[in-house]
């Protein structure tokens, strides 16, 4: 029961800081720069795993999408299923488990430090709003860069696909090329980018929330960094749902 | 330089240290160090904090290995020997680290019992009493159920020491036992190092920048100085010693008594 | 080169842990202990995702078939989809988000308060009191997470196939147990254990070389999940490829 009333107020807590972050992110004159020099570190932090992740899980599709094809003899199909798995679904939720992974873990990590160093108080003793500072350009970066990643994460699950149909299985390339936008169209692509501006929001609050209350010394910093990949991770799982109901399903 | 280092004879040395070197990437924290420590005398090693006086006690554990040069430990060469035997020699050893590293998902005196839970066969009563006798000899008796987070600062080191003497070492290493700690607590700390010695007859070696507490524990202090061992005497002639580097060291750290 | 560096050190790092692994008494009881917290520990949130990933199959393969009018192929793809890929990955994902992690920053925690070193002189190897038993712990947990994770997400997925989307469910049932054999269930559970013990060796490795200070501990628990993912997702087309390639 009291673990119950625990998490209530974990999640009041949560809902007060997120109102405070998202009031500040727009209606203040926050630093555009430090958002600047955050969203380029996320997203060269990030690139990289998205890419080696979504490209196996391209391959991984195109070969259990040709098993499936070949029995109704439909393998030109193939590329258009690669498609609209990974406009749809791959890239969006490989992006944002790996921008909770590595870029929320990262902020987690970073605010908490500052917050058992003491940096936080001192901010505040300074004068200056934490908040302002070090949450919203951070919670910004995290918003614009994982649409990008998502993207990125796109064109690599597609290569993917490509390499095991066109290269290992010997699928004609221009049939490949041909079909990729026969069941998606662009409106795919905006829906994996609106998820993900989501979902990004998602993570950057998480993470900056965990790392702002840390406490406990560096056992805490690490308590903070594990409760922001599993939080982040399931929150957008669950959205995801609603996410794609709304967008594609006919509820 | 020599005059200043005595040598220790063969006999007498339970470890004997012959050419050590360490370099971590472009920095030289060792420099062909040789020194012997005797059996059952205390040795301080003093020096400002970066001059490799913590791994040069690493070494003497193998929980580093030089980069050239022996550390035996009786007829075991740590900086060549295999884990297995590193590990049996490891058993002459105690040591206290600079926060204890106590665990903290245990009791103080679960922390005690430890070793021995993993190195004998005794039962769980026998390991609580062997504790609880070793936390009594450090003067926290009744502490035994105490969980480590609550524990001062003092107590912590105490019952790091606690640990290191449960399995009755030969050798007992010291890692700046006077950090952190307020003068008063810090002293408590030295006297118990030699109500010890007297007591148990063990090696202590004491790695410290207090020049204050190397004098009242050690019968022997060697100073460090930018990776070489620039002086190592007995403790009296040592205070009094003509190097420059010593007289320099010893002046900016007892002025107020000299 | 560093990265080279770094991966030699794993080398030597992996190859003590399974040295130390057989060449010392199994430390049973700490193994069931860790296995008992890594399973029960991680079930909650994996049966959310697992249910929420199998709402989404459902989802999604019922809006890509439906305009070549195949709405039957919707229980042979969650058949295949799922149990062959979506799950185990999944149970990779989630056991390195919340176990990997944890193990990470634990080791890294007492990495840096000399914890491991006090371990080492008390001469006690810290590769068979803190690797071991997690390694073995989570060998033994993963397979069965994963024929859990399958099962949930096959149920969401009929939930949602029935009353989000109308179709009948008994059809749907019966492809997804005709498409997927036993075999599949195996090499899933395969891919479990492989995925847990890279996730275990990745992160007890970041922890032990975890730089210093807090900012040090977050760094080594971030490096610990990112890198299991990306090594369960390799590893993972390494494996379909021989099983079913």
């Amino acid at each position: 029961m009291d673990e119950l009333w625990d998490r209530f107020r974990a999640l009041g807590s949560f809902g007060r800081f997120s109102g405070a972050v998202l009031l500040r992110l727009f209606t203040t004159r926050w630093p555009l720069s430090e958002g600047a020099h955050q969203l380029w570190l996320l997203a060269t932090r990030c690139a990289l795993p998205v890419i080696a992740v979504t490209f196996p899980a391209g391959m991984v599709l195109a070969l259990q999408g040709l098993q499936i094809f070949t029995l109704f003899g439909a393998q030109r199909l193939l590329s258009s299923l690669v498609g609209v798995a990974v406009f749809r679904e791959l890239a969006p939720v490989l992006a944002s488990v790996l921008v909770a992974a590595q870029g929320g873990s990262a902020f987690a990590a970073e605010i908490g430090a500052m917050r058992i160093r003491e940096e936080l108080d001192a901010t505040e003793v300074m004068g200056i709003d934490p908040l302002k500072v070090h949450i919203v350009p951070r919670v910004a970066a995290a918003l614009i860069a994982t649409p990008i990643l998502d993207l990125v994460g796109a064109v690599s699950g597609v290569m993917g696909g490509w390499l095991v149909a066109v290269v290992f299985r010997g699928e004609t390339n221009g049939v490949f090329w041909a079909n990729l936008w026969a069941l998606s169209k662009p409106m795919d692509l905006g829906g994996g980018i609106l998820k993900t501006t989501v979902f990004g929001g998602i993570i950057g609050l998480v993470a900056t929330w965990k790392g702002y209350f840390a406490s406990g010394g560096a056992a805490g910093v690490g308590r903070a960094v594990n409760d922001t990949v599993v939080i982040a991770v399931t929150s957008f799982v669950i959205a995801n749902y609603f996410l794609t109901s709304a967008l594609y399903g006919r509820g | 330089m020599t005059d200043n280092v005595d040598i220790i004879p063969h006999q007498d040395a339970i470890i004997r240290l012959e050419n050590v070197s360490k370099r971590f990437g472009d920095l030289i924290v060792l420099d062909d160090v040789s020194m012997s420590f005797e059996r059952g005398r205390t040795t301080a090693i003093i020096g400002p904090s970066g001059t490799g006086k913590s791994v040069l006690l690493k070494h003497l554990v193998g929980l580093l290995q030089p980069d050239s040069g022996h550390v035996w430990i009786g007829d075991v060469d740590m900086a060549v020997a295999n884990e297995k035997l590193k590990y049996a020699t490891r058993r002459r050893f105690g040591m206290l680290f600079q926060d204890g590293a106590l665990f903290d998902s245990m009791s103080a005196g679960d922390n005690v019992a430890f070793p021995l839970l993993h190195h004998t066969t005794m039962s769980a009563e026998e390991r609580r009493a062997k504790a609880e006798e070793k936390l009594a000899l450090v003067e926290l008796k009744g502490l035994y159920d105490r969980p480590t987070p609550a524990l001062s600062g003092g107590q912590r080191k105490r019952v790091g020491l606690a640990r290191a003497i449960i399995m009755e070492p030969e050798i007992v290493l010291f890692d700046e036992p006077n950090s952190g700690l307020d003068p008063l607590t810090s002293d408590t700390i030295d006297e118990l190092i030699g109500k010890m010695k007297a007591a148990l007859g063990i090696t202590f070696i004491v790695i410290t920048h207090d020049i204050v507490s190397a004098e009242a524990i050690a019968d022997r202090v060697g100073m460090l100085w930018k990776g070489k061992l620039v002086a190592y005497q007995e403790t009296s002639k040592f205070v009094h010693s003509t190097d420059p580097v010593v007289k320099r060291f010893l002046e900016r750290n007892l002025g107020h008594r000299w | 080169m560093n990265t080279l560096l770094t991966l030699g050190q794993f080398g030597i790092f992996a190859g003590r842990v399974v040295r130390s692994s057989f060449t010392h008494k199994l430390p049973v009881a700490r193994t069931i202990e860790e296995a008992y917290r890594i399973g029960v520990r991680s079930l909650p949130i994996l049966l959310v995702i697992s249910f929420f990933v199998g709402t989404n199959l459902a989802l999604q393969g019922y809006v890509a078939f439906r305009p070549m009018g195949a709405q039957q192929m919707l229980g042979m793809f969650v058949g295949l989809a799922g149990v062959r890929e979506l799950a185990p990955i999944m149970v990779a994902a989630m056991v390195s988000a919340k176990a990997g992690t944890e193990m990470a920053s634990q080791i890294a925690v007492m990495r840096i308060r000399e914890q491991i070193d006090a371990l080492e002189v008390m001469a006690v190897d810290p590769y068979v009191y803190l690797v071991t038993p997690r390694f073995l712990g989570i060998v033994l947990v993963l397979p069965a997470l994963t024929i859990i994770s399958i099962a949930t997400l096959i149920g969401s997925a009929w939930l949602v196939t029935v009353y989000q989307l109308g179709e009948p469910g008994g059809p749907f049932l019966a492809l997804v147990w005709n498409t997927t054999s036993g075999t599949d269930l195996m090499v899933a559970g395969i891919k479990g254990g492989l995925f847990g013990s890279f996730i275990c060796a990745v992160s007890c490795f970041c922890g032990f070389t975890s730089p210093p200070g807090p900012a040090g501990v977050g760094r080594a628990t971030n490096a610990a999940v990112v890198i299991s993912a990306v090594c369960c997702a390799i590893l993972n087309y390494f494996v379909s490829e021989v099983a079913y390639g």
